[in-house]
């Protein structure tokens, strides 16, 4: 036997040859390009292009002779915001390491996270751009088709008006990409910008913010190592967000905490849990309010936090007293005994959290199901308190900033709306006349009327012009960052796909939209770089916002999105001036910025977001700032993600990521907040209150807070929010700033303490401790929402139809310019449930993310998932001789008749009788058809498989156009 | 039903009963997570779970019959197969010294007989030298480690290894093929009957001097014939179950597979030894038979008197071709 | 010298898969080959939990024991590492070990497997620390920057554990004390012959 390295015998290659599948180590860029060429382009092409601009990508061993340098970034996937240490040499990105210092990670990632390196090496990323000739993928630069788009785009305008032009942007932007993209639709003249958020929490930011303020998870990952009893309700972290059950496992062993996972699916996070409940899909009011029924049945809830805090409980009581634990088990199957085990340990073993992610979200009843999770909360007290709150899980890296900066039909960044004085406050940190916006509109009502979701663009292709309240259909579609395969009803996508007159996608990978439907032109492929080559911040779910460094420069011709950006205003003032328009973009647009490389810095645009996004408080988060904390992540706590006192001065005290809001001007040093509504710390330490949004008092009950106030505030009941007003009359003006007066002059003499730019409300308020943004209740009843206090609703699919003239959804009506339909398409589920009698539900892997396009081209990731697959209970399957592993057929209501969709099934327990679930990542397969050759060539993803949209069926929220992926119908038989 | 029929030999042969794996979704799977409780529930049984890699082998978590066929590879292998050819070279040299060279009787009478033709001896030799490899890569891998290694080196020793693998691997074919001739040639000389009781009644004339009648072949023959059909269809079989693995059964097949393979393989060796020894130095006239196929018609008459007998009977009944004349007729 | 060993809490373990592709970017594992892998046993039942797996780096590892070439060895930290130059792809080793750990680059018929391949606790393989030959023959050396197995470093959980077996078995005795249950560490008893006392 050989012992240790002294036998080593240095240098035997002659069969390292048998480990075939290594790339060939050891190369600098040069080097690879020349070895390696580019996939599927010919030499002759190649010999066209300067070699400076086709970076190709290389990976290697470390040279240890070598100097390595390290630069952090943030991990591209879920929203947990993991820190990623990248290893550097030559310009190559050689290898990752645990990132120890970071607060939220602490060196670990998921199957995700500890593969992102491979996104750089490429294999499979769009290396330059192309367009559809006859069917035909062609190479072209990006001056070309940068010049054809925007000629393109100015003739749909010409003869349709900019509405007609979707902007589907990205929660993979950075905040400074997403920033840029509102600001670009907003400078095109539409509302027609939307993004991932809308599939994935708008219904939690709708219903959060309409319960107490601010659309975001309250508390953080860390802070529910205080928690001792945790709800998981329609979530999956396991999956979705792994590292977050670093932080759930530890308080769950830490505290002994109680976990409690209600969910239909026995997922990996259930396998933790202390308590899991089986529940019929769709039924998650019901679970609610029966929790809610014992908790007031035995007196359990936070009466004094009620009556201080809350507003409307009462009418909520009334509701609930109709779920007595009889009705609950008829409904959603679950015995009143769990419910009543359930209900005592949240509310009595305190402090309690209620997680959730798009089990709740994505349903008819999204708002709904969010308000009744929020008032569960408030009725038991626990929101505003470290181990507390609304744990809203956010899905995509940067969803919650992508949010937070208006991607979103209904309102400009920050959640300032679409009223004139939200384009005005805008249009004045832009430094152009509100009128100049007014301009590039359609008509000024369009300015003020939300656009069209993503959920429905291809229904405002489709449908007659005159169904569709604006000018024209939908003509062009512009898609940054975003998969096809993401939204329901695809068989109907693919009609609105095929007679849009142009297609733009621009994204690392082609992503389903560039091979779902049969066009042959008009489609343009332009490749961005990922996160990782450029820079830019992001914001976690927990609202820490952080500083990613760029890593290696954009491969192949990829470009990041600000240059893209920048470039195709540029493009489109050239096609205006061309056809004698007098529109115009680049400059006014980018008058703000420094540009540098023909691309706005991103230093310089999240300046201009500190200078506008008052009302969020994103305002403290300088560029500076946020570096400064990505270089000191290790003084940061772990639990209070608060610098420590060993920290340097220009950050002690801090949280981590400075978590909006942070108030005021950087040099202000606000700390961020961490727990949001936190009335046990000071205004200038991160506390608050609830937020006074609705007025001060409706029918005669007054709206404010009652006796409840922030620490140290000088005002110690509710108040209102801050304008220059209420400041006169607390006589607090007097202590603005003679600038601050000067800029509250310049822009009109009256402020809200959001529009004031020169933040002298909120500096003034702070100076007393108090919250300009007002000390109100939270609503228990939020009578501007179709259904004040939530109600159950079935499934607009549901087998349960003997429960529908009970249950009944909404019914038909419009929104967001189009028509929406309720009760007339849930009145076919009585002759569709005989037929299609399994629930179809739907959820994620921890392999892969969102439309999947990215995940499954990284071989690290695809290898470990291989087959697009039905998870179907034991009994059903054997009720239709399935076995584990076979093929079967999988039919949807709404599918062609003679169309199925192709899966393996894999036979579990882990869901119930009567349940199927299906991952959503897989596409490339669409009813039977592969279609793997539509791909540009070497750009297909590893894996295909069938999309599980393209069973699902009709279905939205009413407030916020959400899709209803959670349950529908189908039925499934051996293939 | 390849692994039952494994199970079965392994259980005739080893007396080894199969290994049922812990099948998930059994009802009586277990509610607990403790792998000493798993482990003690399943008596030492394969933990298996669920993967989502293609490879349905990872999804086996903890195999423990590693172990066992371990314990078998280093010890009852390596004991078995150590007397069996050690033992049969001893009893060999202790035969040689107490019984000398076998003559035949009265010495050679100049005059032959065909015992073998062409296509006999050619398949003979075939199956004898793939053989002789299979068994030297084959004890290579077993004991080559602990002789060979220490002698020429790592690197000398992978080398050779490496060969003697791919030989036995590709062998293992011509080495089937030439069994499935040496069944279909002599399988009708070799039926056990009343001649092969009275021959080993008489200890075959090893043991004495008697000469017992014997037929073409005699019941040592007869039980070498058999042992190399019925062994070498055991290892053969067993053998395809290991060159192409995971192909016909699983990770628990293979290793009776091994098991069933080396012992039989072992034992073959030490029987081929005796077969070797008998049929060179042991006797005298023997080794013409499977050489030039013709053998002394003396050593024929001492050996298989029964079959010379039959022989000439055949040739003085044969009629002559016609248009034949007798010699020395004009 | 550390006796360097894995350690697995099922109880954390969440079958994420960070330490299978961690394996993969550390050493560009090709496609196929499995180093680690994460096993759920119990499916969808009450009970179920996840175990990643790969080499354990065995006391008398059963590898080295049948290995018909002699061509595996033990470092001083008692990492069960072999030479690939050495190995003929025989395949004893996967019948022997009983975690499944040893990989092929191919199928196998006619023992064409190739080389074997396995986890090598990120010590890397025979020939001279952190060179590019050894890098493509056997990944990374972790353990010669003085860094542990990227696997475990990784885990989303902190579930996986490497180290010295003493400073785990600590770690994890703390954890299953302050929190009250634990199911054992996985695979110790085969591999070590030993397992937690709490």
């Amino acid at each position: 036997m050989l012992i240790k390295r002294s036998e080593a015998r240095a240098g035997k290659q002659r069969l390292a040859a048998a480990y075939a599948g290594l790339s060939a180590g050891g190369l600098d860029r040069r080097a690879f390009l020349r070895q390696a060429g580019l996939t599927g382009v010919g030499l002759s092409a190649l010999g066209a292009i300067p070699l400076t601009t086709v970076r190709p990508a290389a990976a290697g061993p470390t040279d240890f002779a070598q100097p390595i340098t390290r630069i952090k970034n943030v991990c591209t996937h879920c929203s947990v915001g993991c820190t990623v240490t990248a290893e550097v040499q030559n310009g190559v990105w050689v290898g990752q390491e645990p990132s120890w210092d970071s607060p939220i990670n602490r060196g670990t990632h998921c199957a995700k996270g500890a593969s992102v390196r491979e996104l750089v090496h490429g294999d499979r990323r769009i290396k330059y751009p192309m367009k559809l000739v006859n069917g035909q993928w062609q190479r072209m630069s990006w001056d070309a088709a940068l010049a054809e788009i925007g000629d393109k785009l100015m003739a749909v305008r010409q003869a349709s008006g900019p509405d007609s032009v979707f902007w589907l942007g990205s929660a993979k932007f950075s905040n400074e990409g997403a920033y840029l993209y509102r600001k670009f639709a907003a400078f095109w003249g539409t509302n027609n910008v939307d993004h991932q958020a809308r599939i994935c929490h708008s219904t939690t930011v709708a219903g959060v913010a309409n319960t107490w303020g601010y659309g975001a998870q309250t508390n953080s990952y860390n802070d529910i190592r205080n928690s001792k009893t945790m709800i998981i309700m329609g979530g999956n972290p396991a999956e979705a967000h792994p590292v977050s059950l670093q932080h759930v496992l530890s308080g769950k062993e830490m505290n002994r905490a109680n976990l409690i996972v209600i969910d239909p699916r026995f997922t990996r996070t259930a396998a933790h849990a202390t308590e899991y409940v089986r529940i019929r899909p769709g039924t998650d009011i019901p679970i609610i309010w029966g929790l809610l029924w014992h908790i007031f049945e035995n007196g359990w809830e936070d009466k004094e936090f009620i009556r201080q805090r809350v507003y409307g409980m009462d009418d909520v009581r009334t509701e609930v007293a109709k779920w007595n634990p009889q009705e609950v088990e008829r409904v959603t199957g679950v015995p009143g005994a769990q419910l009543r085990k359930v209900a005592e340990l949240f509310a009595t073993q305190k402090p309690s959290t209620l997680i959730w992610c798009m089990g709740a979200t994505q349903k008819t009843v999204g708002t709904a199901n969010v308000r009744a999770y929020s008032i569960l909360l408030l009725a038991t007290g626990n929101v505003g308190k470290e181990g507390t709150g609304a744990n809203i899980f956010r899905g995509h890296c940067n969803v919650q900033g992508a949010t937070d900066f208006g991607l979103d039909v209904t309102t400009l960044p920050a959640y300032y709306g679409l009223d004139e004085n939200a384009w005005r406050h805008w249009s004045r940190v832009w430094g152009v006349s509100y009128e100049s916006i007014v301009a590039r509109f359609d008509s000024p009502a369009m300015m003020t009327t939300p656009g069209i979701p993503t959920t429905r663009y291809f229904d405002a292709v489709t449908l007659p012009r005159d169904q569709v309240q604006q000018r024209d259909n939908f003509k062009a579609m512009v898609v940054f960052g975003h998969g096809g395969n993401t939204v329901t009803r695809m068989p109907e996508a693919v009609r609105g796909l095929e007679k849009l007159d142009l297609l733009v996608v621009a994204d690392p990978h082609p992503t389903t939209f560039a091979v779902l439907a049969n066009r042959r032109e008009n489609t343009y492929l332009l490749p961005i770089c990922t996160q990782f080559e450029t820079s830019g911040s992001r914001t976690a779910s927990n609202r820490s916002v952080q500083w990613g460094s760029q890593i290696v420069k954009p491969i192949f011709e990829s470009k990041d999105d600000y240059e893209a950006l920048y470039r195709l205003a540029g493009a489109i003032d050239a096609a205006a001036q061309k056809r004698n328009m007098p529109f115009r973009m680049q400059a006014e647009m980018f008058q703000g910025f420094e540009i540098k490389d023909n691309a706005p810095t991103s230093e310089s645009i999240l300046r201009e977001i500190n200078r506008g996004a008052i009302s969020t408080g994103y305002t403290g988060q300088s560029p500076e700032r946020l570096k400064l904390h990505m270089q000191h992540q290790d003084k940061f706590d772990l639990v209070t993600l608060r610098a420590k006192d060993d920290a340097p001065p220009e950050i002690r005290g801090d949280f981590y990521g400075l978590p909006w809001p942070c108030w005021g001007k950087p040099e202000w040093r606000h700390p961020g907040t961490h727990v949001l509504y936190n009335t046990n710390l000071h205004v200038k330490e991160g506390g608050g209150t609830f937020r006074a949004r609705f007025g001060v008092e409706r029918n005669g009950v007054s709206l404010l807070a009652e006796g409840s106030f922030s620490k140290g505030s000088e005002l110690t009941d509710g108040y209102p929010e801050f304008t220059t007003a209420v400041m006169a009359r607390l006589g607090w003006d007097a202590e603005l700033t003679a600038e601050e007066k000067a800029s509250i002059q310049r822009q009109g003499g009256t402020a809200s303490w959001a529009t004031d730019l020169s933040m002298g409300i909120i500096r003034v308020t702070m100076e007393h401790g108090v919250m300009a943004y007002g000390n109100a209740k939270a609503r228990a009843n939020a009578w501007n929402l179709p259904d004040p206090v939530p109600v159950h609703r079935e499934p607009i699919y549901t087998p349960r139809t003997d429960l529908i003239a009970q249950y009944p959804t909404l019914p038909d009506r419009r929104g967001f310019r189009l028509p929406h339909l309720g009760q007339s398409v849930q009145n076919r589920s009585r002759e569709v449930a005989p037929n299609f009698p399994i629930i179809l539900t739907s959820g994620r892997l921890v392999e892969y993310e969102g439309g999947g396009e990215e995940t499954r081209s990284n071989r690290w990731l695809a290898e470990l998932q291989q087959d697009m697959f039905i998870e179907i209970n034991p009994q059903d399957a054997a009720a239709r001789n399935v076995r584990d592993g076979q093929w079967v057929l999988v039919q949807g209501p709404e599918m062609p008749r003679d169309k199925q969709v192709r899966v393996k099934a894999l036979v579990t327990e882990r869901v119930g009788a009567g349940v199927a679930w299906m991952p959503f990542h897989f596409a490339g397969w669409f009813m039977q058809e592969d279609q793997r050759g539509k791909y540009p060539q070497g750009t297909d993803p590893i894996v295909l498989g069938e999309s599980v949209n393209a069973v699902t069926t009709y279905g939205y929220d009413p407030v916020t156009f959400m899709q209803e992926t959670k349950v529908t119908l189908c039925q499934i038989r051996a293939a | 039903m390849k692994i039952r029929i494994l199970a079965l030999l392994a259980a005739l042969f080893i007396g080894v009963a199969g290994l049922p794996a812990f099948a998930q979704g059994s009802s009586q799977a277990p509610s607990v997570a403790d792998e000493m409780a798993i482990q003690a529930l399943l008596r030492g049984e394969t933990v298996h779970g669920r993967i989502t890699i293609p490879d349905q082998r990872a999804a086996n978590l903890i195999q423990p019959q590693g172990r066992e066929w371990r314990e078998f590879h280093n010890v009852t292998l390596a004991w078995v197969g150590g007397v069996a050819v050690l033992g049969m070279l001893a009893l060999l040299v202790v035969f040689r010294v107490a019984k000398g060279r076998i003559p035949i009787e009265g010495g050679p009478s100049g005059r032959t007989i065909q015992r073998f033709n062409a296509f006999e001896r050619v398949n003979h030799w075939m199956v004898a030298s793939c053989f002789i490899i299979l068994a030297l890569s084959g004890l290579n891998l077993t004991f080559g480690r602990h002789v060979l290694l220490p002698v020429i080196g790592p690197e000398a020793f992978t080398e050779v290894s490496l060969w003697g693998k791919l030989a036995h691997n590709f062998l293992a074919f011509p080495f089937t093929l030439g069994l499935v001739f040496m069944l279909l040639l002599w399988i009708k000389d070799n039926i056990p009957n009343g001649t092969d009781i009275r021959w080993l009644k008489t200890g075959g004339g090893l043991v004495g001097n008697a000469h017992p009648d014997s037929e073409r072949f005699n019941a040592g023959q007869k039980g070498i014939f058999w042992i190399t059909v019925l062994g070498g269809a055991a290892v053969a079989f067993t053998g395809y179950m290991l060159v192409f693995p995971f192909f016909f059964t699983d990770i628990a097949g293979m290793q009776l597979s091994h098991m069933i393979h080396s012992i039989v393989a072992v034992l073959m060796i030490a029987v081929m030894l005796a077969h070797i020894y008998i049929g060179t130095m042991g006797m005298e006239g023997a080794v013409e038979a499977m050489t030039t196929g013709q053998v002394d018609l003396n050593w024929a008459k001492q050996h298989h008197n029964l079959w010379v007998e039959e022989e000439l009977a055949k040739g003085r009944a044969a009629s002559p071709p016609t248009g034949a004349k007798a010699a020395g007729a004009d | 010298m550390a006796r360097m060993k894995f350690l697995l809490d099922s109880d954390r373990c969440i079958e994420c898969n960070a330490c299978v592709t961690a394996c993969k970017n550390e050493h560009e594992v090709p496609w196929g080959i499995n180093r680690r892998r994460v096993v759920t046993i119990n499916d969808g039942k009450p009970g179920e939990r996840s175990v990643s797996m790969a080499c354990m780096h065995c006391t008398d590892a059963p590898c080295a024991a049948v290995c018909p070439v002699s061509c595996f060895y033990t470092t001083a930290d008692a990492i069960v590492l072999h030479d690939k130059d050495l190995c003929i792809g025989c395949g004893y080793c996967f019948y022997a070990c009983p975690f499944g750990a040893p990989q092929y680059p191919r199928i196998g018929n006619f023992g064409s497997r190739g080389k074997m391949d396995k986890c090598t606790y990120c010590a890397g393989g025979p020939q001279a620390d952190n060179t590019g030959a050894e890098y493509i023959q056997y990944g990374a050396n972790r353990i010669a920057e003085g860094k542990l197995p990227l696997c475990a470093e990784m885990c989303s959980t902190k579930a996986l554990l490497a180290g010295d077996g003493e400073v785990i078995a600590q770690i994890y005795r703390e954890r299953v004390q302050r929190r009250g249950y634990g199911a054992g560490a996985w695979g110790w008893r085969t591999a070590y012959r030993e397992t937690v006392a709490i």
